[in-house]
């Protein structure tokens, strides 16, 4: 049983044009240490899972079903005061833009004590040493008096950190971080991912890395959920994923990927645009924009089953096994002779 | 900072010449004779020439700019009123402390009113009590403040007799000479009405500005990330939400604060209330220029020094300019 | 192929005031200093770096939305830098730009029609009914239905959004067109369908682009050269084969080595390069080398007192760097990275 399960989610918005089925049945399962990478576009539903398992939902307007469970219990449709006791203690989340997360009139180490305080009886000063001492961890300079500094007199880079040190400060077991680099530099990417990682060892946590990059799943995450029209379309071990993907749209995401040792004059295109998710497609979700559909794709939405590799592997798609096998192989063969070329 | 206060303070006199310049030139450029008004109805030629010549009108505009000018400047003196030949200075201090307690209760009422409405109204947007508060804006916004005024003194102080219609009363017992009645009591009560006129139509403006700023500010980044650090929805609200969203609230709040000093006109006249906007009034009306000046004076000084205000208190509230 | 557009010495710097009452320049911030560079007839130049590099900036100097503060443009021949408004207008029918952002830089109250037709317009170009054919000649060319001519743009995708912003530039046939991150705001998937489209319609049009993107696999996927800047400075130029082959500056190295990599077997063998540090501000750059504070191969008392300058590559004509202690190969590991070569291979890389 893993440390955060969940099973059948569905959350849909209340807004004025109607309901939005954000997320649809999504279910996964995170084992503690590990690090599960999230992939999707917009409109994929990555971002709105999570924020229903935080439950940061605005209640009035969301209806959510399915089940959470996290460490043995069931937190999803908890009472507010007993999740509070759960967000930002045993489940930290960090968002993607650092310089609108954080409050601009707060200095960062009033944002840090509040935090500690949120969650623990200690005294101020107390909250104050465990701040300064998250700031070294997460490397920031002179952080004895960085801390009392405000927001906009760090670099972007700088308040990603403090956002982590923020998150990780109660050393929860499970970091949900949503987009963390997005926003940022390449370079200053390189060194928060870094930083991710070394404080994932140091904690023993595990990290959910919700992203639209497929180079920094490739580089952080153990297993692979490939979200699309609020659904799991594929969910995979990390190589496997990588080595063998098992749907048209993960083939197409990989195939759309312009390569720093590839030399392809066009990229593998897909067509159209990411669904809505007012009024979703009939069926598979992806059926307007697959190269390879047929009429059951337009009616009959696909299970999630696996593949010939076994249980951790599952994809959804109405192809049939040989022709995927085939395509792919095919689709490898280009991808590889383009790299070759370029050696 | 020091810097940007400097150049605000320099701004300041450069806008006060300009004010007081524009309103001598407005002056000269309408056809009126202040002398012959001052003199009375029943007054030979010779003696408006030698009242012109008295109250200097027969000097150019520059001229008389300057001696009024270097009066102010020497002598604290704003001259003399044509009218009557009081001090204008002494008009002034009688009329200020008037429009200054219905000003500064106005905001009070304006501010407990609109806070509680315009917050709640954005936590529950078209609920009932949004809804209820979206109305009393569009009324408040809608009537004119004479309207209200007139409503409100016939039927809460004529017919129903609850508070008196009309006069002003001094807050300090012996303290100037209007009114015959005096005190902290009498004060207020005479002044209920008044309030209620005056800080309609703000609390709607408020009520209205609140709500937008509070909305904004909920659905800003950093109040997600609180949420996320497990804060209650009450701390989210007083120490994310509300510091952020008054700092418009309190630049807006310091300019109307600084303009209605310069005269709450229609509320003043509804209820006879001897103040600065009434007495500009009947003074442009009268030609009575000294006091016109005088008042303008006045008005301009309390823009400017609310304006500075404003200024200081958004430096503090906000640190990113503080620290600049 | 003829020479389109020659940049040199290519100067940018805002004023920093000070003062009560006159203000006062102080400071400057030198958001470009000193760009050249040549760009051949239907060639792609790619611009990459980060926040802070000046490259958005460099772009709006060479179209002249702002002014240079020193340096020369020169296009088609023609020294356009100080060019006054009206002789400037006859040069824009041959330059324009794509925008980073699809929602911000379609005008939200105009249809779709009448953005893409303006430049038409401005230039007076063609009748009523002439601009309409040609507009929607353009939304067809990009892949957009000629039938929505008359929608409003926030009933339009992002992607879609971005190729009415390439119609718009395309529509009076410009020769150069500077792409300012044209694909960054864009979800992948759509991405790859704006270049490939950029990259046909460079084809069908013969047309020569500016191509700025922080992101190195789609620069190198579009360019035929790529230029890499730090802080308003060129640090590297070369031909893309070249410059991601074999990168010399060790700038250039640490970009490259810091993109993530998808293929988790390759990625994760690899120990990247990571740099210590910001960028520093622009404001009070960094003396000598700027990249020095930053750079694992500094050496003190050569890095920050000489600033070094574009020299070429041994053995390329177009490849040059501005680095005293340039990488030796690519890839290099991190330790061999760090090192320095010393002061014989110095001698003999500044042969």
């Amino acid at each position: 049983m893993g440390l955060l399960e969940v099973n059948d989610l569905h959350t849909r918005f209340q807004t004025d044009d109607g309901i939005v089925k954000a997320v649809s049945g999504v279910s996964f399962s995170l084992e503690k240490g590990k690090t599960l990478g999230v992939v999707g576009e917009s409109g994929s539903g990555k971002s709105v899972t999570f924020l229903t398992v935080m439950g940061l939902n605005d209640p009035r307007h969301t209806e959510t079903t399915g089940s959470v469970v996290f460490d043995g219990s069931e937190i999803l449709g908890l009472g507010t005061s007993q999740m509070r006791g759960i967000r930002g203690r045993r489940i930290g989340m960090i968002f993607q833009d650092p310089m609108t997360s954080l409050n601009p009139v707060k200095t960062i180490g009033w944002q840090l004590e509040e935090a500690v305080m949120l969650h623990n009886d200690v005294t101020r000063a107390e909250a104050r040493r465990r701040s300064v001492d998250i700031l070294k961890e997460v490397e920031i300079p002179r952080a004895d008096t960085r801390v009392d500094d405000y927001p906009h007199q760090f670099s972007g880079g700088m308040r990603q950190r403090v956002m982590i040190a923020m998150a990780l400060i109660n050393n929860p077991e499970v970091l949900i971080a949503d987009e963390p680099t997005t926003a940022l530099d390449v370079t200053t990417q390189a060194q928060i991912l870094r930083l991710m990682i070394k404080l994932q060892q140091e904690h023993e946590m595990a990290i959910i890395m919700i992203t639209h990059d497929l180079g920094v799943v490739a580089e952080l995450a153990d297993d692979v959920l490939v979200m699309y029209g609020g659904r799991v379309v594929e969910k995979a071990e990390v190589h496997d994923l990588f080595a063998k993907p098992e749907m048209p749209y993960t083939w197409g995401l990989l195939g759309s990927l312009p390569r720093l040792n590839a030399t392809a004059e066009r990229l593998e295109q897909i067509p159209g645009q990411p669904p809505s998710l007012l009024r979703p497609p009939k069926g598979c979700a992806f059926n307007p924009r697959c190269p390879y559909v047929f009429d059951r794709c337009r009616e009959e939405l696909p299970d999630l089953r696996a593949g010939v590799v076994g249980e951790g592997h599952s994809f959804r798609c109405h192809l049939a096994d040989e022709d995927r096998a085939r395509i792919w192989d095919a689709k490898k063969a280009a991808l590889d002779a383009a790299e070759g070329s370029a050696a | 900072m020091v810097y940007f206060l400097i150049r605000r303070f320099l701004w300041a006199i450069f806008l006060f010449f300009c004010a007081t310049v524009i309103t001598y030139i407005i002056f000269f450029v309408i056809p009126s004779d202040p002398a012959s008004i001052a003199c009375g109805t029943h007054c030979t030629p010779q003696q408006i020439v030698h009242i012109r010549h008295s109250l200097h009108l027969d000097l150019p505009i520059y001229q008389q700019y300057w001696l009024f000018m270097w009066n102010l400047v020497r002598h604290g003196s704003l001259g003399f009123s044509y009218v009557n030949g009081v001090s204008v200075r002494w008009i002034i201090g009688q009329d200020a402390p008037v429009t200054a307690s219905l000003v500064f209760g106005g905001a009070v009422f304006w501010l407990a009113i609109s806070i509680p409405i315009g917050i709640i109204s954005a936590l529950r947007p078209r609920s009932l009590m949004d809804r209820f508060g979206m109305i009393f804006v569009l009324i408040g916004i809608s009537a004119p403040a004479v309207w209200i005024g007139l409503i409100l003194a016939y039927i809460v102080g004529f017919k129903l007799g609850w508070t008196p219609i009309a006069g002003y009363c001094n807050l300090i017992p012996g303290s100037g000479t209007i009114g015959s009645c005096s005190g902290p009591a009498q004060w207020a009560y005479h002044l209920i009405l008044p309030w209620l006129t005056f800080m309609f139509l703000f609390a709607a403006l408020y009520v209205r500005l609140i709500r937008a700023t509070v909305m904004e500010t909920m659905s800003e980044d950093y109040v997600r990330t609180a949420r996320a650090k497990g804060a209650p929805g009450s701390r989210v609200l007083m120490q994310h939400v509300l510091r952020n969203s008054m700092l418009p609230v309190v630049t807006i709040l310091g300019m109307d604060i600084g303009l209605a000093l310069g005269g709450a006109v229609f509320t003043e006249t509804v209820f006879q209330l001897r103040g600065l906007g009434s007495e500009l009034i009947q003074s442009a009306n009268k030609d009575d220029l000294p006091v016109v000046v005088g008042v303008v004076v006045f008005a301009c000084i309390a823009v400017i020094i609310f304006n500075f205000i404003v200024d200081v208190a958004y430096a503090w509230l906000d640190p990113r300019i503080r620290l600049e | 192929m003829s020479e389109l557009l020659a940049v040199e010495d290519l100067q940018k710097y805002f004023p920093v005031t000070r003062g009560l009452i006159f203000q006062k320049e102080v400071a400057q911030v030198k958001a470009v200093d000193g760009v050249n560079f040549t760009l051949e007839q239907g060639e792609t130049l790619g611009v990459v770096g980060e926040s802070g590099c000046g490259k958005s900036t460099m772009a709006r100097c060479i179209a002249r939305l702002l002014e240079p503060t020193g340096g020369k443009i020169i296009f088609e021949g023609r020294d356009i830098t100080h060019l006054n408004r009206s002789d400037m207008r006859a040069v824009r029918r041959d330059m324009m730009m794509v925008f980073q952002d699809p929602y911000a830089s379609l005008n939200a109250r105009k249809r779709v029609g009448s953005i893409v037709g303006e430049p038409l317009e401005v230039h007076g170009i063609g009748s009523d009914q002439d601009r309409k054919r040609r507009v929607q000649e353009l939304l067809e060319i990009v892949g957009l239905n000629p039938e929505h001519y008359n929608r409003f743009p926030h009933e339009f995708s992002g992607g879609q959004r971005q190729r009415i912003g390439i119609a718009r530039a395309l529509v009076i046939n410009p020769k150069l067109v500077i792409c300012d991150e044209p694909v960054s705001a864009l979800d992948v998937s759509v991405q790859a369908q704006i270049l490939n489209l950029l990259k046909d319609l460079q084809q069908d049009f013969d047309l020569t682009y500016i191509f700025i993107a922080h992101d190195l696999n789609v620069v190198r996927h579009v360019s035929d050269r790529v230029m890499v800047m730090y802080l308003g400075k060129p640090v590297e130029t070369g031909s893309k084969e070249e410059l991601y082959a074999a990168p010399k500056h060790p700038y250039s190295g640490a970009l490259l080595s810091a993109v993530p990599i998808a293929d988790p077997t390759v990625g994760r063998a690899r120990r990247p390069v990571v740099l210590q540090g910001d960028v520093p501000s622009p404001l009070n750059p960094p003396a000598a080398c700027t990249f020095h504070p930053r750079c694992p191969r500094f050496v003190d008392g050569k890095c920050n007192v000489d600033e070094p300058l574009l020299r070429p590559a041994p053995g390329s004509t177009d490849h040059e760097f501005a680095c005293h202690f340039p990488l030796e190969r690519w890839p290099l590991d991190e330790d061999e990275f760090r090192r320095a070569p010393s002061s014989e291979s110095v001698a003999t890389t500044a042969e």
